[in-house]
């Protein structure tokens, strides 16, 4: 992981260079592409929700109960008899929100703890790694159950939740990180000219684990989708969000299946595929910008 | 192990939402039994007392009394319940292990072909799917469209058995659809794995070695190769079990499969604390034992690692 190779995020020339660097070697895998032009349909569909789907998500009765496809409505009626297409469109919002969110608030936390415990080290290390060992052997979904229970289903509540259970891991890498990184000859330099150690922590260390960090927070993106869809599906989700695992608890409790429109279930599933395989990919593409190493190995 | 269950036991008292109010609606009890009932499951009790009294009983092996299921939390969680979802997750994740070290060994050693290409695909967008989704439509295409296996349950309620084949002839159809969801789920993570490390085994000296030896291709790739790629899929197996109970969760709740998933989501909708605490206990010394395994495992396979 460590040694003196230098990486790409590694400080030197302006934010427009590294930028246009990164590009460069980003642009040459394909997979990476594939994924940037998925998500960006995603982005599109639910910032423009309003404009691109064709019927109010939440007006009832726009057709009849569980209507097949037809082309009013291409993926046809729920059991309200609202516009499943529309519904989808708009649960790329709730998706991406809570993805985002969640996957920012996993790292800020995981960045913290990290870096904190390898810098300091000492009985701060050992308390950390303690608490961090103890979150990891949490079963996630029967803890964020409990827990969204107590709190109550709101978006919030779901966000903080994931990035509760979710930052260990994040923890556990940049702390191995940090240890290599503050062995190095700036870090001993930037110390005898007399910076404080959260100076260091903040000027030096951050910004060199960052990269590693924003290559994990892609797959921790997917991960607090298809958490948020999973605890909506079991029906614990904000019930004032439109959201693909909340329309899946509905068309499973409803008979879907059993109904002329099945689209009713794979539709929302589908998006939430696409959305996972947007991000999959894009992780797979900056893993190898960040590792040059694994560049190497093609 | 301590502290976790200090923490659980606290996050379990804040729940919002009186476990007695719900049951008091259920049975319209009266007031006077309630209050037998809440002087029994020691709820009038302060709750650092309530705390001690818990912590006294786990010592003795004693988790509560479950309040909707009224009986002991052990009896509740040790039942049938644990065998089904065993049944399931040994099933489904020796099913996913076996096929995914398989074919990554396989796709590995064709690296770069279009049957490689093609898997890999397939793997990335298997990791992808929800796996309550993946239930949903095994569901809607073997279960309602063609009635090749059943809708939900790990029996046919209600009938009577010839023999003792019959019914596990009945248990293994039942258990079919839930078992290939989350063999398919986990099929995609094991094969990436699978394929990654032996990419990297297959560069080593002694694969090339023993190549040049004019050993036959099948001895190279599975006594020389896979044996020095098993490592990190073991390990990745072990460090998951969190993840495994969460796909069991969604999964059992898909196929009203009566297992420990089911009635961890059932106790926290119906806010039995007793139950949540016993499960939430059992699930972390089950993880702490993988670990442990994983461990050792880690030690046989490679004998480097000697502790």
């Amino acid at each position: 992981m460590s040694g003196d190779v230098s990486r790409p995020g590694l400080r030197k020339g302006g934010i427009i260079e590294k930028t246009k660097e990164f590009w460069r070697v980003y642009s040459r895998i394909r997979v990476g592409k594939i994924g940037l032009v998925l998500l960006l349909i995603y982005v599109v569909m639910a910032v423009f929700a309003p404009w691109i789907a064709p019927y109010n998500p939440r007006a009832i009765l726009v057709g009849k109960h569980f209507e097949p496809p037809s082309w009013k409505h291409p993926l046809g009626t729920d059991e309200m008899g609202r516009d499943i297409l529309s519904e989808v469109i708009y649960g790329a919002r709730t998706s991406l929100l809570v993805g985002i969110l969640a996957a920012l608030l996993t790292m800020v936390i995981g960045t913290a703890i990290g870096i904190a415990s390898g810098y300091i080290g000492g009985i701060t290390d050992d308390l950390l790694m303690r608490l961090t060992d103890l979150f990891l052997v949490i079963p996630g979904l029967p803890f964020i159950i409990v827990l969204s229970v107590i709190l109550g289903a709101s978006i919030w509540n779901i966000i903080l939740v994931i990035a509760l259970i979710a930052w260990p891991g994040t923890a556990r890498l940049v702390r191995s990180e940090t240890l290599s990184l503050k062995e190095r000859m700036f870090v001993h330099a930037s110390r005898v000219a007399g910076a404080s150690d959260f100076y260091i922590m903040v000027h030096h260390i951050l910004p060199n684990v960052l990269p590693i960090v924003s290559a994990t927070m892609v797959l921790n993106v997917t991960r607090a989708i298809i958490l948020e869809a999973g605890l909506s599906f079991l029906g614990l989700g904000d019930p004032t969000a439109i959201s693909w695992g909340t329309m899946l608890y509905f068309a499973d409790k409803e008979g879907a299946m059993l109904s002329p429109n099945p689209y009713y279930i794979i539709a929302p599933g589908v998006a939430l595929m696409g959305i996972g395989l947007a991000f999959v990919f894009i992780s797979y593409a900056l893993d190898e910008v960040v590792n040059p190493k694994l560049r190497q190995r093609r | 192990m301590f502290l976790f269950i200090t923490i659980m036991f606290f996050i379990f008292r804040l729940m919002p939402g009186n476990p007695i109010g719900l049951i008091l609606e259920q049975y319209n009890l009266t007031p006077e039994a309630a209050q037998r009932l809440i002087h029994l499951w020691g709820l009038d009790k302060p709750v650092w007392q309530q705390y001690l009294i818990y912590i006294k009983n786990l010592l003795k092996g004693d988790m509560g009394i479950s309040y909707v299921y009224n009986a002991p939390v052990s009896s509740v969680i040790f039942s049938r319940k644990l065998l089904n979802t065993l049944a399931l997750l040994i099933s489904a994740h020796g099913m996913a292990l076996l096929i995914g070290m398989i074919l990554g060994v396989w796709a590995a050693w064709r690296r770069g072909t279009p049957i490689d290409i093609g898997t890999l695909v397939t793997a990335l967008v298997l990791y992808t799917i929800p796996v309550f989704w993946l239930g949903l439509m095994l569901l809607m295409m073997f279960a309602v469209h063609v009635h090749w296996f059943p809708l939900s349950g790990t029996i046919t309620p209600a009938r009577s058995y010839k023999d003792i084949l019959q019914y596990i002839g009945d248990y293994l159809w039942h258990l079919t659809l839930p078992m290939i969801s989350i063999t398919l789920i986990r099929l995609g993570g094991d094969f990436l794995i699978m394929r990654n490390t032996m990419i990297n085994v297959v560069r080593e000296d002694y694969i090339t070695t023993a190549i040049a030896k004019g050993l036959p291709e099948k001895i190279v790739v599975w006594k020389h190769a896979a044996r020095n790629a098993l490592l990190p899929i073991v390990t990745m197996a072990g460090l998951d079990m969190a993840f495994v109970v969460s796909g069991a969760v969604l999964t059992e709740t898909v196929f009203g499969w009566d297992g420990i998933g089911k009635l961890t989501y059932e106790a926290a909708i119906n806010r039995d604390y007793p139950v949540l605490q016993g499960l939430f206990f059992i699930l972390v010394v089950v993880v702490l034992l993988a670990n442990f395994l994983t461990d050792l495992m880690y030690a046989y396979l490679d004998p480097r690692v000697r502790y």
